[in-house]
């Protein structure tokens, strides 16, 4: 009973000293001169603005046969343009409308910037993940080759990336392979990425293996079973198990990593709160958020993984 | 076959070095089929290297194998088919952790020898009966004892209807009220005629149970003898001394 009291006067510390540093850090905020307008950021993650559906030339405004589309027939004698989903009308039939008049409005809800960016930092960070996967893990079962040749290669390329700045690698990914192999930008990041986190999927890998018991091996030999089928059915299962906690780390450092890749104009998220920096004059609350969706994301990843964890845990 | 079936497994003069260490020195011998022979020694005499050269687990520089009537270091033999035949129970059991009892069993049937998963599941159940672990099938290794994680390993090699069996000190990992319930498993299995190479420090199954015994110390193979001569008259001065140590 009595420990029981003191976890709860522990916790009680702890929640007063989340309090006490949030409330220095409002109180640090109010000594410079500076407005908070967090109403400003909102635009840039969801906009519920409605949108404006400006006119593509000069012409006359008409009504559809239907009755509900709009059709502006153009004065250059192209196509006319037809707007079928609005929400309110501006302009009326009739009008002479020159070229961006708003003819209507459209009420609907827009992904900002922010958003964009975020799903651009969900794909790469997806990509790049099954891609380091895989490659970590060929690299890793190379490292640990009877065969000379297939083990140095695996430790070279260990080596030389886990050697250089991931800034560096970017840009040569994308300055010199990306002009040589002709790759898009958003191809050679994920590739920086790819690469980058693969050498250290390997060491996990590696390490992982190594850690099962020679007997599995052994006993899987013994039983007829080849190296490969060993290796499929006995020894990786185990040692992915043990695995997946510092795999949930490297791959939580790849989301935070991807942030890099907005030097090579990704409009990754931290590009778009870059962008959103300049266009809201907000860079403190837009940096905020920008810091909350990263922890959102590498939060869901961690859930995720304890997860997988608790159901491969059957046979302990 | 070109060899006879008597003699299932015939080594003439094996060498195994680790690095400079000469572990096996010139180690000649014969099993036949249905044999139950029983190497005993000291630590570090090379009887567990012995058994594991016998499929091999490790390879030896020098000699001649012939196992199954399978020449082991021929160019065209294909090892994973010999250790099909050749089933291995280790010290440590070495069951698969991932997996249930059952599992253990039916994995390489499966996998290996691709047999019908109705006919591999049926026999896998009647080993688990026969070993006396009917009511633990379902359960992973970690939910077993000692004695039954051994039994399963003992199906497990069975389940491949091996030729010959080998047990690489099979009690030695047990608590001595479970040393009992492995041995009679084993002594049911040479009671059906299996051919079976145990190294062993259970004096008594020796004597019980092997056609044969082997003494070996420092790599070399000292005596061969049947079990009356050799524990009741031990001819070699160096055996002498060992049992006097552990009887």
């Amino acid at each position: 009973m009595q420990d029981q009291q003191r976890v709860w006067l522990w916790n009680i510390v702890f929640a007063a000293i989340v309090f006490a540093m949030g409330y220095s850090v409002y109180l640090a905020s109010g000594k410079i001169d500076y407005t908070w307008r967090w109403d400003r950021v909102a635009p840039y993650i969801i906009n519920t603005e409605p949108q404006e559906i400006a006119a593509p030339g000069d012409g006359t405004l008409e009504l559809g046969s239907d009755g509900k589309s709009l059709q502006l027939v153009l004065d250059s004698g192209d196509d006319p343009f037809i707007v079928t989903e609005y929400s309110t009308m501006v302009a009326a039939e009739g009008d002479l409308i020159f070229e961006g008049d708003i003819i209507a409005t459209l009420d609907d809800w827009q992904t900002g910037p922010i958003i964009e960016g975020l799903i651009v930092t969900i794909e790469i960070s997806l990509y790049s993940l099954v891609i380091a996967l895989a490659l970590g893990l060929l690299v890793g079962l190379m490292r640990i080759s009877a065969n000379p040749a297939v083990r140095n290669l695996a430790i070279l390329y260990i080596e030389v990336i886990r050697g250089t700045p991931l800034l560096v690698q970017i840009f040569i990914m994308y300055f010199f392979f990306g002009t040589v192999l002709d790759l898009e930008r958003f191809t050679a990041g994920v590739i920086a990425l790819s690469v980058f986190t693969a050498a250290y999927v390997a060491e996990i890998v590696r390490s992982g293996i190594q850690s099962i018991p020679v007997g599995q091996m052994e006993a899987a030999r013994s039983l007829g079973m080849s190296y490969p089928k060993a290796m499929i059915y006995i020894i990786l299962p185990q040692a992915f198990k043990r695995t997946l906690p510092p795999l949930a780390g490297q791959f939580i450092n790849l989301i935070k990593d991807s942030s890099l890749v907005s030097v090579i104009s990704i409009t990754d998220l931290t590009k778009a709160g870059r962008e959103v920096v300049s266009g809201s004059f907000a860079p403190f609350e837009v940096w905020f958020t920008v810091a909350l969706l990263y922890l959102v994301l590498t939060s869901a990843l961690s859930w995720a993984i304890q997860r997988l964890e608790k159901r491969l845990s059957a046979s302990d | 076959m070109t060899n006879t079936p008597e003699k299932i497994i015939i080594a003439e003069g094996v060498d195994k070095y680790y690095g400079k260490l000469h572990a096996l020195k010139d180690v000649t011998t014969e099993v036949h089929r249905g044999e139950v022979v029983v190497i005993v020694g000291p630590s570090g005499s090379g009887k567990s290297t012995f058994l594991r050269t016998l499929n091999q687990l490790e390879k030896i520089q020098n000699g001649k194998l012939v196992v199954d009537g399978i020449d082991m270091y021929a160019k065209d033999t294909n090892i994973n088919k010999l250790r099909e035949n050749v089933g291995m129970v280790f010290q440590n059991f070495n069951l698969f952790p991932h997996k249930t009892a059952l599992e253990n069993v039916m994995l390489s049937p499966r996998i290996v020898a691709k047999r019908d998963k109705k006919e591999v599941e049926e026999h896998s159940r009647e080993l688990m009966y026969k070993v006396g672990l009917a009511e633990r099938m379902d359960n992973y290794p970690s939910q077993l004892s000692g004695g039954q994680m051994q039994r399963v390993a003992i199906a497990r090699a069975l389940a491949m209807r091996p030729d010959i069996m080998l047990f690489d000190e099979p009690t030695s990992a047990l608590d001595p009220e479970m040393v009992g319930e492995v041995l009679d498993v084993m002594k049911g299995l040479a009671a059906e005629g299996m051919t079976m190479v145990v190294v062993t420090h259970e004096m008594g199954f020796a004597r019980e149970v092997a056609d044969r015994v082997l003494f070996m110390e420092d790599g070399a193979l000292l005596v061969d003898e049947k079990p009356e001569a050799f524990f009741d008259n031990p001819s070699h001065p160096r055996l002498k001394q060992f049992l006097s140590k552990v009887l």
